[in-house]
């Protein structure tokens, strides 16, 4: 790559798209775009990588092999002492009594705090109550017993259908209660040539982290450390720093450590009480204190994807054009009524006179918490199914539905490439002998994710620092909770500099370092990658210039490629050159700047997947046999990384389509189910066969044209499997998970 | 009401003899990650559900969280930390990083132990067998296919078949 000092002030030409899926036309055009003042040139569709996109390992792939790597789990201190808490036994009511001297008395107690006073609300069965810190969990657990709490209990409601403001559902659970009249859509639903309408539901699904929430606190005077188990380093710092203030708690310094994570998925941004008790009681015993989580409290008391009711009604016209739409949706949140909302898909209707609201209907349970693309595997499970049931009854394929009513042009070739690949035709003419025990079919749901990055957060930011010795260290404050953002961030740095990537020391996940974006969203690696080229971009001129004055050449013909740093003939090797560093080493720090004032190619991402179902129908079991998947990838900066967030969420929707669900005990208002033996998430042997392919999108929006991969891909994954069952069995199961009993239910009730 | 006193027990860890004093109503887990500083065994469910915990005794992978330290005592214990030899990572291992099976990779050494063990046994496990044998270890970021296929190149390399790591498909760049 040449060495541009600076950026020219009329724009930069890109290309920008993409080049032709499995034969398929080039989709490329050219783009002026106006990088920031001092920001990197951006890179585009014609730019030659040696890096990036290619099989570089995860930089800590032998951490995690050789079992060195440090979780909060996993933080130990000379004199620490444990905690638990002690969580409410009623769902909802008041604390009348709270007596902890007894507990305080106990052998190797520490401390003991109090998370709610006397007069408080209790919200849900496991809302934090007390917290204690002892030598021993045991000591701890039996000082716990000591404690007395008292509750006025109030009625509960664990059932969001039981609710006062919740729909009525008939017999067959569909919404008996009347659509509000709108001419606009009565009037499309009238003309329409094919209407349909059902009722579509989806259960709570818990995170399941395998590694529970919580952490280490531990003071220094008034400097606090803490090891907390966070998708959000600096969320976590800002919500303590403010928690503990708010109790009069001086506090001179906070620094948050989250070197490893053992998965968050959505419902470890916030602190939780969990930290903040045990920061507390690490005040309170002046010694260090780890509070982790228990698999029951994780389940019931760190957050969840909410249940949802949906109804749609729809009609086409003569041509298999959706005309109307017409949606409703309900969420059963938490007891703060907030997060069940739901996501539909909106490029299928933009013929149709459409119609939607949405209800939050708030139980007496645990707050929703965002989980991997919040709202929307729920919404498009009720979406798509409905669109292969208004499908069929127009006699319609839905994959020729969906080309005809997806106007959005990366989906249509992804369609037609995935189709093609999965053997589509084939496979949707097969029928099941009604005799046989197994029946199979396929189905296929399309995918959006609309972010690309956290722009304008200058804030944001990564160091660069290139030491004597050759040494590369890039470093970033934010977490790495998996995904791999120190792979990205070596990756691009090493891209930027001439090296391979493991020349490249990637730090993440500790707040002495520059601030960056809560793992949310899928905004990590779009938030970060053109902060990382962008500091690399710096550090490297710096190094050019003293390279530049060491060959007596000028700066504009020094390259960094190979391996090598300098100009012609003249090359030096990358520790030579360093050489010319001095003690100091160079250190840039690279800015997030905004993303581009033009557009990008396409805001967010897009995607679809196949898949294909056996049901026993002897059993009831289904189960995945094989899926497809293809996903715009933005620009993919490491392969093996981006490949493995598709395949898991492609897993996870298979988990949620097929064994998920929170099951309540109405009369205790307590979850039934809070371990991994009843609430079933997929294991080895659930797994399909899975195939991802990598559809590699410029979109232009910044320096680097990278998107994140947590969530989009997780869009899609239940609904093709609801739809592919719907096609096996020929009737439409509208209730997720879809367990062995619904299908035998279906099963008889099927006409035949 | 006191506190339980510890018993001071010699355990075999790794190859090597650690003499530990502990409370005797602690899990092999809880020795492990306190005593002996082993983090590498994972706290998951504590339930012996999530096969984080996975450790070997005398060759056989058990779920460390179900059982007493005291049970280990005079066996021979293998944990991750013990899966090297020296510096040098096993083939195991080496997949696991060159395939990048892990995501958070909480999981992981749960499931290293339960791989090794089932390798130790069958030089040529086929998918099926790997899918059974792993069926008790959860993976909830749900790496598994790639875990899977670093058991696959592992047993390969082990078998001293010149193996190389599948291709990942990237269309249209």
């Amino acid at each position: 790559m040449s060495y541009e000092p600076k950026n020219p002030r009329d724009g930069v030409e890109i290309t920008v798209g993409y080049r032709g899926l499995g034969g398929q036309p080039d989709r490329l055009e050219k783009r002026t775009v106006q990088p920031a003042e001092g920001d990197a040139p951006p890179w585009d569709a014609n730019t030659p990588f040696a890096v990036v996109g290619t099989d570089v390992d995860r930089t800590d792939g032998i951490a995690k092999a050789s079992g060195r790597a440090k979780y909060a789990y996993d933080i130990t201190f000379p004199g620490m002492l444990q905690a638990m808490i002690l969580r409410s036994t009623v769902a909802r009511g008041v604390l009348t009594g709270l007596e902890l001297d007894e507990a305080r008395k106990m052998p190797g107690i520490g401390a003991v705090v109090a998370l709610k006073e006397i007069g408080n609300k209790v919200r849900f069965v496991g809302d934090a109550i007390a917290a204690v810190a002892g030598t021993t969990l045991h000591a701890v657990r039996d000082a716990i017993e000591k404690i007395r709490a008292t509750y006025e209990a109030e009625a509960h409601n664990v059932d969001f259908l039981q609710l006062p403001d919740a729909p009525m559902l008939g017999i067959a659970g569909d919404i008996d209660d009347e659509w509000p009249a709108d001419e606009n859509v009565d009037g499309a639903l009238a003309a329409a040539k094919v209407t349909h309408t059902g009722t579509y539901r989806t259960e709570v699904q818990t995170h399941s982290s395998l590694e529970t929430h919580g952490g280490v606190a531990k003071w220094n005077g008034k400097d606090l450390e803490v090891w907390n188990s966070t998708q959000a380093t600096f969320g976590v710092r800002g919500e303590l720093a403010g928690a503990l203030k708010a109790r009069g708690i001086e506090v001179e310094s906070l620094t948050v450590h989250a070197e490893f994570i053992g998965g968050g998925f959505g419902s470890k941004f916030s602190a939780g009480i969990e930290a903040l008790a045990g920061c507390l009681l690490a005040k309170e015993a002046n010694a260090p204190v780890k509070l982790m989580l228990d698999r029951f409290e994780e389940h019931t008391c760190t957050g969840n994807r909410p249940s949802a009711l949906m109804q749609v009604r729809a009609g086409l016209d003569d041509k298999g054009t959706i005309t109307a739409w017409d949606w409703r949706s309900f969420g059963g949140c938490g007891f703060n009524g907030g997060g069940g909302s739901v996501a539909v898909p909106n490029y299928y209707t933009s013929q149709a006179k459409k119609r939607a609201s949405h209800k939050e209907l708030a139980m007496d349970t645990d707050p929703a918490r965002p989980m991997r693309a919040p709202g929307h595997p729920q919404g498009w499970f009720g979406a798509e199914l409905f669109l292969d049931e208004l499908a069929a009854k127009a006699g319609i394929d839905p994959l020729e539905f969906r080309l005809h009513n997806d106007d959005q042009t990366i989906r249509q070739d992804q369609w037609r490439f995935g189709a093609e690949r999965f053997g589509w035709q084939k496979a949707r003419a097969r029928t099941n002998d009604p005799k046989a025990r197994y029946w199979h079919g396929v189905g296929l749901a399309s995918a959006r994710w609309g972010t690309l990055g956290n722009a304008g957060r200058p804030a944001h930011g990564i160091t660069c620092r290139i030491h004597q010795d050759g040494t590369v260290e890039s470093r970033s404050g934010a977490q790495d909770c998996g995904p791999g953002l120190k792979t990205v961030m070596a990756i691009i740095t090493a891209e930027e500099l001439g090296l391979p990537a493991e020349r490249v020391k990637a730090v993440s996940g500790h707040t002495s370092d520059p601030s960056g974006p809560a793992s949310g969203g899928s905004t990590t690696t779009p938030s970060l990658a053109p902060a990382v080229r962008h500091s690399a971009w710096l550090a490297r001129q710096q190094l050019v210039e003293l390279v530049a004055k060491h060959l007596g050449v000028p700066e504009n013909q020094v390259a960094c490629t190979g391996g090598k740093v300098g100009a012609g003939t003249a090359m030096l090797p990358w520790n030579e050159a360093c050489k010319l560093i001095g003690p100091n080493p160079i250190e840039a720090r690279g800015k997030r700047f905004d993303n581009y004032k033009q557009d990008p190619f396409f805001r967010g991402v897009c995607g679809c997947q196949f898949a294909e179902v056996e049901v026993d129908t002897w059993t009831g079991i289904v189960r995945t046999t094989r899926m497809l998947a293809i996903q715009d990838c933005g620009v993919v900066i490491a392969k093996k990384l981006a490949e493995s967030q598709v395949l898991g969420a492609m897993i996870q929707g298979v988990s949620y389509a097929l064994h998920e669900q929170r099951i309540m005990d109405r009369t205790s208002g307590r979850m039934l189910n809070g371990d991994f033996l009843r609430y079933k998430i997929t294991g080895p042997k659930d797994l399909p066969q899975l195939e991802c392919i990598m559809h590699t999108v410029h979109n232009g929006h910044a320096n680097t044209s990278a998107a994140g991969l947590g969530e989009p891909p997780s869009v899609a994954a239940p609904a093709a499997v609801a739809n592919a069952v719907f096609h096996a069995l020929g009737v439409p199961l509208r209730h997720l998970p879809i367990t062995p009993d619904k299908v035998l239910a279906a099963l008889a009730n099927r006409k035949v | 009401m006191t506190e339980p006193k510890k018993v001071l027990a010699t355990f075999q860890v790794n190859g090597e003899p650690h003499e530990v004093a502990f409370l005797p109503h602690k899990t092999l887990l809880e020795v492990l990650r306190e005593e002996m500083n082993l983090t590498g065994t994972k706290h998951g469910c504590e339930l012996g559900e999530c096969g984080a915990c996975t450790v070997q005794i005398d060759g056989k992978p058990i779920l460390s969280c179900l059982m007493l330290a005291v049970d280990a005592v005079g066996k021979d214990v293998r944990t991750v930390e013990g899966l090297a030899n020296g510096a040098e990572l096993s083939q195991l291992q080496h997949a696991f990083a060159d395939l990048g099976a892990a995501q958070c990779g909480y999981c992981t050494p749960g499931i290293l132990m339960t791989a090794d063990a089932l390798l130790a046994e069958n030089a040529s496990p086929t998918r099926d067998e790997i899918k059974q044998c792993l069926a008790g270890n959860l993976c909830r970021c749900t790496g598994s296919l790639t875990i899977f296929e670093a058991v696959e190149l592992a047993a390969a390399r082990c078998r001293g078949e010149k193996a190389e790591p599948s291709k990942e498909s990237i269309y249209g760049s």
